[in-house]
């Protein structure tokens, strides 16, 4: 997908682990799980508000966009 | 939720269970008469009220007609009434909205549909081989409840449809 999460670097940055941002922004472990592998279909403003609130950040920290094309090439074409 | 769904939908079950085998006794006894028609010819008809059998050939050839439509009739009731054991029992295991299921409704409209056209026949049927001597009195009119219901089974399996690719998208959505 085009769209990739980078959750885990911000994680790492605040040096926070995903059980306590569970925690902080009272979603669960599994749904955050989800949203930190990229299988994902779509995320609700409210979990991107509660999330950027809790890591001080913006949504394009977590969000990034890498065409699919960029993508493809920079996984060796497969 | 009230404790009283899961009783009603097992009570839903039950029903539906019963009539469907019901219906496949009915079944079996309009074939069981159909046969006997053929191998007992006039002690069966004379039981029916035909009498004589002798030159009332059209009437029986009707009321052989009638019993093959009710023959179908039966198969699409058996339908109907699968398709709504299989709706319950997604219902009893938490997982409804599943595309089976409006495919299923789309099954039971046009069922539904069917056996209308069919009570159609049959009366059609009848009309037209009944004499005053032996009158088949089996009419059709016009219901608009009854039409409305296969508009409406129409109309819920395409809601259906769409309930399950928006809970599909939902279970994506963190």
């Amino acid at each position: 997908m085009p769209i990739k999460i980078n959750l885990d670097d911000i994680l790492y940055e605040r040096r926070l682990t995903l059980t306590e941002l569970s925690e902080k922004v009272d979603i669960t472990l599994a749904n955050l799980s989800i949203l930190k592998t990229g299988k994902a279909r779509a995320i609700r403003f409210s979990t991107l508000e509660a999330i950027c609130e809790a890591l001080q950040c913006q949504p394009g920290d977590i969000l990034e966009f890498t065409p699919a094309s960029r993508a493809r090439k920079a996984s060796g074409g497969r | 939720m009230t404790n009283s769904s899961p009783n009603a939908l097992s009570l839903s079950h039950r029903i539906l269970a019963i009539l469907s085998r019901l219906n496949l006794v009915a079944g079996a006894f309009i074939l069981l008469l159909l046969i006997a028609g053929f191998i007992a010819r006039n002690w069966v008809f004379t039981a029916l009220g035909v009498r004589p059998p002798e030159g009332n050939e059209s009437l029986i050839l009707g009321m052989r007609a009638i019993m093959v439509a009710g023959l179908a009739a039966v198969a699409m009731v058996h339908w109907i009434l699968s398709r709504l054991l299989a709706m319950v029992h997604t219902v009893r295991i938490g997982d409804p909205f599943v595309a089976e299921n409006a495919e299923r409704l789309k099954e039971i409209a046009w069922a539904v549909l069917g056996l209308e056209v069919l009570h159609a026949g049959i009366a059609a049927i009848a009309g037209s081989v009944s004499t005053p001597a032996i009158p088949l009195d089996i009419r059709w009119s016009f219901n608009l409840t009854r039409w409305l219901t296969v508009l409406l089974l129409f109309v819920l399996a395409r809601v259906f449809e769409q309930g399950t690719v928006m809970r599909e998208d939902l279970e994506g959505t963190v």
